[in-house]
């Protein structure tokens, strides 16, 4: 049978597809300026500023960028294996403390808790938090610098456990009555019970890792062992310094990369997260909606 | 019962957290400084004992301010080779690279982190570190371990790098001018009988003829450096200890005279006089926002005047020769607004041992071989003989790419931050890109040089760091309008700028300023 729409109901549809048209053309449109500029011959650019489609098609920028092929493609290799490993030893370890947490026979929980969340409440400070890494645990240069720092935070224990809290206690009293040990019951039922929050915490942490340059900035001194976001800022902040007062205190030889070469190395290092996206985008709203539904 | 005990164990283990930060921060914060006498006492008895022992192998750690080469690793291959068989030494060489240098720099050397040796410059705060303490003393070294080094940097260069009675790092032989100046498009002012430019007044009429007959906006882009540093050339106002924001010295023969400008007569002159040239169009109404680099526009004939310094206007017009040859540029340097220069200080650009240097001892004596034996020099400054350059006919300069080389289209040039170590007269590269006007100006420069009195200042702002960043927003939101012209009402805006100057507190940064540039003069013993 079907139910007659109401002419309010048009109307509402109507403006509302017309405004979500409009805000998705504005988000469009920057990348498409940026894929286009990324084509354009430089004097054009210069001359009469970014256009949508250029009067002259031209690859030079790419074929700039890839000359360095081998950088790019390590700096991809580091990023993908960071990003891979970083994600799923943090759900591993975030999930087990949020579980540990959740079970209510653990006697110190509320403490542990605690202490958990006693942390984010003060910070050491850059210089502190810069000397225990480099000094005291010696991972100047080294993965672990990129690895470990994002690996736990204290908010996604929190809030993994109270996801967990949501998970009914006699499914956990069952499985213990059929003979599950403690790790089995985490690994065979709460794991998949909890694959919407995983889900949520593991697209942070993902984006977290792929979009992580700072600490390569600070501890990574070799260029094989750059991270792509890092490598992106690197050439863009060359640029930009070359364009300052410093650099009249330069050698004159130095010249910035130019305006087609910042596009391109940006269609580069965003093309293939933005052609992943709606595939982990898709997955990761199911998630959600299981949860809500569950509630 | 339980609730209460839970209660205790949390605060005891809060309590013992706090107590274990605060004994974590004090341990880290003592540890270097005690270090660093032990090792530096140890290592002299070595050295005064008459030879340099090199005996055991040492790795050390340098670090340059910049972004490393492509073929940087086989440069270092290299370079540690020769330093092995020489010194027994090798180096690891990190950039910091361009991405937030400043944090990277600071945490560098706040976090006493063995480094042996790193660049060190007025620009990356040499004189705040030195003061802090941050650099290893260099006098008592220098003599043994770098004795060609110590023997060839003039006495002024090492006086520039003394702080608190202590040579805090090696400054580059380098003599370096940077005045401000203006490229301008020389073929068109020939073209429209334009005068000769020599002052204010010829640059304005340059300008309003370009945009008459030609139709250009003469500035097309950002224009504030070259209306700002035109104007305190102008009026001879030099600013002290670095950029001081409105505080300048009233001119150079009046050091004590500090004021802040635009509380004079002649900067309501000039900001009258600018608000004609924005009428006129001088430069676009967006130009404080604008991202676009005058010399850009230059390149595609939509623009006439750029802002360079001396050797940059250098690089510029050479490369302009060679990409743009139809276009002419001439160069009108600051200078001779008044007829003196200031040398950029020797420190400008140094290397220096940050206190907790591992082997101090041996990173002099790799700086005095760097900076001392061409094979080392040519080969970390310009790369590789055949694949980077080759030497020029007269035996002294370089040619880029090498003679021999086939593929030159996929040739990328060496070249590295190698500013801390240069002396001039171990480069094999001409000043200014080899631009053919630079020799006749350097020649100028050199005969009406005067000693640079306002940079070594010391300022870190620390007492008065409200009331200038206060000014420094009011500089921004209403100083940089007016000094472009862009207000609708010049003595209006020109009565509000210096209202909320006065309201931010620049009374007080002036009163520091001065208190500061007073204690520098009679350190010096100057009038």
């Amino acid at each position: 049978m079907k139910i007659k729409t109401e002419k309010a109901t048009i109307v509402f549809n109507v403006i509302g597809y017309t405004i979500i048209t409009i805000l998705t053309l504005l988000c469009l449109l920057p990348f498409l300026l940026i894929v286009s500029g990324s084509v354009t011959p430089e004097k054009e650019i210069i001359a009469e500023g970014f256009k949508f489609i250029p009067n002259q098609f031209s690859l030079d920028a790419y074929t700039a960028a890839f000359s360095n092929t081998g950088q790019i493609v390590s700096a991809y290799r580091v990023t993908i294996f960071l990003t891979l490993g970083g994600t799923a030893l943090g759900l591993f370890l975030t999930s087990m403390a949020g579980y540990v947490l959740s079970r209510n026979d653990f006697k110190y929980r509320n403490s542990l808790a605690f202490f958990i969340y006693f942390t984010t409440l003060f910070s050491g400070g850059l210089i502190p938090w810069y000397i225990l890494i480099v000094n005291q645990l010696n991972m100047k240069d080294s993965y672990m610098a990129l690895l470990l720092p994002p690996l736990l935070s204290a908010w996604n224990i929190i809030l993994m456990k109270n996801f967990m809290k949501s998970i009914p206690d006699a499914i956990t009293e069952s499985a213990k009555i059929d003979g599950a040990a403690d790790f089995t019951i985490y690994w065979k039922l709460i794991l998949p019970l909890s694959t919407p929050g995983l889900a949520t915490i593991g697209l942070f942490m993902a984006l977290g890792y792929w979009n992580d340059w700072f600490l390569a900035n600070l501890f990574v001194t070799t260029e094989s062992k750059y991270p792509l976001q890092f490598l992106l800022y690197k050439i863009l902040a060359s640029a930009a310094v070359l364009n300052t007062n410093v650099a009249g205190n330069l050698s004159p030889d130095f010249r910035p990369p130019a305006e087609t070469l910042k596009m391109a190395v940006a269609v580069i290092a965003t093309g293939p997260i933005i052609l992943l996206y709606p595939f982990v985008q898709r997955f990761f709203v199911k998630g959600l909606t299981i949860g809500a539904v569950k509630g | 019962m339980r609730q209460d005990k839970m209660k205790y164990f949390s605060w005891f283990v809060a309590i013992l957290m706090v107590a274990a930060l605060l004994s974590g921060c004090a341990k880290s914060s003592n540890e270097p400084l005690e270090e660093s006498p032990t090792t530096t006492s140890s290592d002299s008895a070595e050295g005064s004992e008459g030879k340099l022992d090199t005996s055991k192998k040492v790795e050390l750690v340098w670090y340059l301010l910049g972004d490393a080469n492509k073929d940087q690793k086989e440069v270092m291959a290299e370079l540690n080779k020769m330093l092995e068989k020489d010194l027994n030494t090798t180096v690891k060489l990190n950039f910091t690279t361009w991405t937030d240098w400043q944090t990277k720099y600071n945490l560098l050397l706040a976090s006493g982190e063995k480094i042996d040796m790193i660049f060190a410059s007025t620009w990356s705060d040499y004189y705040k570190f030195a003061n802090q303490g941050a650099f290893l003393p260099l006098g008592d070294l220098l003599p043994t371990y770098a004795p060609e080094t110590w023997k060839n940097v003039p006495k002024q260069d090492w006086d520039e790098a003394t702080v608190k009675g202590n040579i805090l790092a090696v400054p580059a032989t380098y003599p370096e001018y940077t005045p401000d100046g203006l490229v301008y498009r020389e073929d068109w002012r020939n073209e429209l009988g334009l005068p000769e430019i020599k002052d204010l007044d010829s640059i304005e009429a340059y300008l309003d003829g370009v945009k008459k007959a030609k139709n250009v906006t003469p500035i097309n882009g950002k224009a504030y450096n070259e209306v700002f540093t035109l104007f305190k050339a102008y009026n001879d106002y030099q600013q002290i200890g670095g950029d001081s924001g409105v505080i300048a010295a009233s001119s150079y023969d009046n050091p004590r005279d500090i004021i802040a400008y635009p509380f004079t007569p002649e900067f309501e002159a000039w900001v009258k006089r600018m608000k004609t040239w924005a009428d006129k169009g001088f430069w676009n109404s967006d130009t404080l926002s604008s991202q676009v680099e005058a010399g850009d526009a230059i390149k595609v004939g939509t623009g006439a005047v750029y802002w360079r310094n001396a050797p940059g206007a250098g690089g510029y017009i050479v490369d302009m020769e060679k990409n743009n040859p139809e276009i002419k540029l001439g160069y009108f340097p600051f200078t001779r607004f008044h007829n003196y220069v200031m040398p950029n200080l020797s420190v400008n650009n140094a290397m220096a041992i940050p206190k907790n240097a591992a082997n101090p001892e041996r990173s002099l004596m790799v700086l005095d071989k760097l900076r001392n034996d061409p094979k080392y020099y040519d080969l970390l400054s310009y790369g590789i003989e055949g694949k980077h350059y080759s030497i020029a006919e007269d035996g002294k300069y370089i040619v880029t790419p090498p003679a021999n080389l086939k593929d030159t289209k996929n040739f990328v040039p060496y070249g590295i931050a190698s500013w801390g170590f240069r002396l001039e007269s171990m480069e094999r590269v001409k000043q200014a890109s080899g631009w053919s006007g630079f020799d006749a100006l350097l020649q100028e420069f050199k005969s009406e040089s005067k000693p640079n009195i306002f940079a070594p200042v010391l300022l870190d702002y620390a007492p008065v760091k409200s009331q200038q960043a206060a000014v420094n927003a009011v500089i921004q939101q209403y100083g940089l309008p007016l000094m472009m012209g862009l207000v609708p009402d010049v003595d209006k805006a020109i009565e509000t700028y210096r209202k909320q100057l006065e309201a931010a507190g620049v009374n007080d940064v002036l009163a520091y300023v001065k208190e500061q540039a007073y204690a520098y003069y009679d350190e010096k013993g100057m009038k």
